[in-house]
Order: C-alpha cells, then structure tokens, then sequence
C-alpha cells in the first residue's frame, strides 16, 4: 500500500462525512420552513390522536421469542454453507456439525425447562 | 480443527465449555445451586490444572500455544477462583456466565490469529456484561452500569473490526503477520484502542468507575484481574505486531496518563468501591507502561516477566481488596474507622493488601512497580516513568489514608456491625501472596522460564 491509499482512505473519510451530514441536514437548509401549528406536529397515526407520549414504557411479552428467533436464526446460518458441501463431508464435518445441532437443541431444551417459551 | 488440537491445546477451553452445559444442565434437573456452585469451581481447577499441564506449540492456523498465551491461562484462571468461591450460590445462570467469559479468555489465550482473537474478545465480554446487570451489592444501578459497559464494550468491538478489515485489506492476511504499510499500522491503532477501551486506558476509561462500583464486589475483583489481564494479553498482541510503529511507541505516554488520572481521582473518593476502581485504573497505567516498554525492547515473549508478575501480583492484591469488601461488608471510608480494634484478623489482612498496592517495599506490589519501572528506564521512556512514579506517590497518599483510618481513628459512636467470616479464607490466601512473592526472587526465574516454554 502505497500513500496514495492514505490520501484515497482520507478523500473517503471526508466524503462519507460531509454527505452524511449534507444529507441529514439538507432538509433544513434547502427545505421550505413552514409554521408549525395545531396538530402538524404531533404524530400523524391514521388520523387519530396519540393516546400517549410513545417514550413510555409498555410491557412487551413477545420480545423473548424474538431473541431467541435471532439466536437460532443465526446459528442456523452456520448450517447453509455446511448443507452446500454435502458430497465431500467427511467424518469430523458431520460429528462437528452434529455436536452443533446437539448443543442447539440441548439449549431448546433448557429455554424450555426454564419456561421462557411460556407467553405470560 | 482437527481432533488434536481440541483434546491438545484446547484441553482447558473444553472443559471450560463442557462446564457451561453441565452448570445449565444441573440448574435445568433442578439441582442444589450449591451443587451448581462446586461444579463450577470443579470446572475452573480443571481447567487450570490442563492449562498448567499444556506444552506450547504450534496447533493450526487460528489456534496456537506460546509461553506468552501459557503464562495468562494460568493468570485467567486463578483469577476467576476468588469469584467462584465467594459468589452467591443462587442458580446455575451467574455460574454458566463465569465459566463462558473464561472460555472466552481462554480462546484469547490460545489465539494465533487476529480473528480468534477477536471471538475471544467477545465471549470474555458478553458474559461479563450480564454479571454486571445482575449484580445486587454493589452501590449503584447494576442495569444502568451494564448498559453503559455494554455499549462501550460494542463500540470497542466495532473498532477492532473496522482496524482488523483494514489490517485484512493491507496486509491480505489475518495471522500475526507484522505491519509493514501505514494502512496496516491503522489498523494496528484501531484495534489497540479496543484493547485501551478493555484495559480502561485514560481517555478511553469513562466506563470503568461507574461498572466497578455498581458490580458485586467479588465480581470487581473478577473483572478488574482476569478481564484486565485479557485485555492487556490483547494489547501485547497487538502490539508485537509492529514493536517499533507509532501505537506502540504512544503505549507508555497512555500508561502514564492513565496512571496520573487513577491516581489523582481516587484521592477525593469516599465510597471504597469506587475508590478501588480508580485505584485499578492506576495500576492498570502502571501495566500499559510496562507492555509499552516490553514492546520498545523487542516485543520478545520471554521478556514479558515484568508485565507477568504484576499482573500475578495484582490478581493477589486486588482480588483480596475486593474479598475484604465483600467479607467486611464496609461501603465508605466511614466504616472503616476503628476497624482494627473491632476485628483485627480482618483489618491486619486489608492493611497487608493496602501496602501490597501501594507498592511499599517488601510486598509483591513493589517489586512489580520496581520491575515495571526497571523495563521502562531500561527502554529510555525517561518522561513516561518519571509520570507514572509521581503517580505512584500520589497512589501511596490514599492507601495511606485508608490505613489511617483502619487503625488511627475512632470508631464512631454509632459502629456499622460489619459481617465478618465467609470471605476471611479467600481473603488471607490472597494477602499472604501479596506479602511474600515480593521477597522470592525464584518465582521471576520460574516465570521466564514459563515465559520462555
């Protein structure tokens, strides 16, 4: 690498922040500046009036399931590219990858046990 | 990776993992958390005794064993011990965490390749966030602290990555394979600011404080030995990698300044946990010192004894600390006073480990500052040392401080009855270390010889 690159990684860096911060700011220097009034500020929910400020925190019985859902998600992942090279698995490839499945299951198993697959 | 480098040089680690699914398995059959307790225990001796009993070599291309990796293992693991015996035994979740932030520190360890390193990094921190968020002792909001650690630990994650991808991109490789271009010397930086964000280095600290004092004060302990020692095998890592390029060479003036900054907060501290974090802060300078000398006179694996036996001798020195927290239950300077008429085992003990860190002659924590220093004038960082030892004055001022209100005050008229006992054991087998590796100069030759395996 020569310092040319430097120059070319110090050009990207100015690029990447000035258009970040001319695209995020356009809207107020370019932008018409209407009056706000009445209900233009408040947040437009099919027509009808917020009940509550949306900071408040509200109870989210689901979130559990979605943690989980990215955990195993990701971890199935890990099988695709395994899946792929099925004509040329070996013996440690299928123990090392059953020994993954099992652990994935073993820790089902203990979610289970532990009950936070339960909607409460 | 094949079958032998498993059974071989990933012997500990695979107990490690074997001990997460066995704690989870036990907690999911319901056993007594007592039982959960001593497996991990169980887990965390095997492990050091495997690590102990592993010879360095050379396994694949991600995994690989140096004396330097040897010597940490055996630090990672003692320093996890205190944790596991003085930790409540209330379920098998906080068990399952300690032994899967080990195993992360273990792959560190083991590491021959910037990306383990890295999973490493990461399966030693995410448990630890989670220890810190369920943590119920300490003076502060565990939940805001961990959110805190954890953000900041994400945002030291994302810097590694973004140092190691120019690194890939220059270097075409992601071995240890030097930094030879400026664009690989970048990421060199990137991913040493990772390490500095780890180790609490000065301008990269503003987490530490709030974490250490809202963590259980076993948990402290844990994290201000083993995580730290992590973080520092990561620096040397990164470091060796260009010895003589510019983040090396910035080492020692962020040691000192981290030094300098410890030392000076922790003076007007009134809660003693906080007082500690900022003390760890200070040694945790004294240590980036010594790993920037090291790398100024070569980087080599053998030469790192000063940084090895201070970390050894502050394992000793502030797990005990941090025991004598948890034994004694004292939370302010306040409780202290008087201490050493009320119960002297316990008071003789902390004062022991106050001097230790201070650094005051015959105790391990001076001869590790005396070796650090040694290395530093040895490596011509004259303004670096002459910082970091007006540091260590100003560190002496409040442990000094602190004594004198274990032995020279009054107790007040209203006395807090402190809990005294479950921790007493743990507490005396760190201050005797503390106190007597000082005066055994073998043990400097039996860690360069592990060094040197």
């Amino acid at each position: 690498m020569s310092h040319w690159d430097a120059v070319a990684i110090v050009i990207d860096l100015v690029l990447v922040l000035g258009l970040t911060g001319f695209f995020a700011n356009a809207n107020r220097l370019l932008g018409p500046h209407p009056v706000h009034e009445g209900d233009a500020d408040i947040p437009f929910e099919t027509g009808e009036r917020p009940i509550d400020s949306a900071a408040d925190k509200m109870s989210v019985l689901y979130h559990r399931f979605a943690v989980l859902f990215v955990v195993f998600d990701v971890d199935l992942a890990f099988l695709m590219p395994w899946a792929l090279c099925r004509g040329s698995l070996t013996g440690t490839l299928v123990v090392s990858m059953t020994v993954f499945t099992g652990l994935l299951f073993f820790m089902l198993a203990y979610f289970w046990r532990k009950g936070v697959l339960e909607c409460r | 990776m094949s079958a032998a480098v498993l059974g071989g040089l990933l012997a500990p680690q695979m107990v490690l993992a074997a001990g997460v699914l066995g704690v989870l398995g036990a907690g999911m059959a319901a056993f007594n958390p007592k039982f959960i307790k001593s497996l991990m225990i169980l887990a965390i001796l095997g492990a050091f005794a495997l690590a102990f009993g592993a010879r360095p070599g050379a396994g694949d291309a991600l995994i690989g064993l140096d004396g330097l990796g040897f010597s940490w293992q055996l630090v990672f693991y003692a320093a996890a011990l205190p944790l596991a015996f003085l930790m409540a035994a209330e379920s098998e979740v906080a068990p399952a965490l300690v032994l899967g932030s080990l195993l992360g520190l273990g792959l560190l360890a083991v590491s021959a390749n910037l990306l383990m390193l890295f999973i490493g990094l990461e399966l030693m921190s995410l448990p630890a966030y989670l220890l810190v968020a369920r943590s119920r002792g300490g003076a502060q909001n565990s939940v805001e602290a961990a959110i805190k650690y954890f953000f900041v630990g994400g945002a030291a994650g994302g810097l590694y990555l973004l140092g190691l991808a120019l690194y890939y991109f220059t270097q075409k490789t992601m071995a240890f394979a030097g930094a030879a271009s400026l664009g690989a010397q970048a990421g060199v930086a990137l991913m040493g600011s990772a390490a500095l964000f780890k180790v609490g280095a000065f301008p990269l600290h503003f987490w530490l404080p709030d974490v250490y004092e809202a963590s259980d004060p076993e948990l402290t302990g844990f994290l201000s030995t083993a995580l730290k020692a992590g973080g520092i095998l990561l620096l040397m890592r990164l470091a060796a990698l260009s010895p003589a390029g510019p983040f090396a060479r910035a080492l020692p003036w962020f040691g000192a300044a981290t030094m300098l900054f410890g030392a000076v907060l922790a003076l007007r501290q009134e809660r003693l946990q906080r007082l500690l974090a900022y003390s760890s802060m200070a040694h945790a300078g004294n240590i980036v010192l010594g790993v920037g000398a090291w790398a100024a006179l070569g980087a080599t694996p053998g030469a790192a004894v000063a940084v090895f036996f201070y970390l050894a001798a502050y394992l000793f020195m502030n797990n005990g600390a941090f025991s004598f927290l948890k034994a004694s239950g004292a939370k302010t300077r306040a409780d202290l006073r008087g201490l050493g008429a009320r119960s002297p085992e316990t008071a003789s003990a902390f004062a022991i480990l106050l001097l230790a860190l201070g650094g005051v002659p015959p105790t391990a924590g001076f001869l590790a500052k005396l070796l650090i220093f040694w290395e530093a004038f040895k490596a011509h960082l004259y303004a670096p040392l002459l910082l970091a030892a007006l540091g260590a004055l100003l560190a002496l001022g409040y442990y000094l401080a602190l004594l004198k209100d274990l032995y020279f005050e009054d107790a007040p008229a209203a006395a807090p009855q402190l809990e005294t006992g479950s921790g007493l054991a743990v507490l005396w087998t760190c201050a005797v270390p503390a106190a007597v590796l000082g005066v055994a100069p073998w043990i400097l030759t039996y860690m360069s010889r592990l060094l040197a395996l």
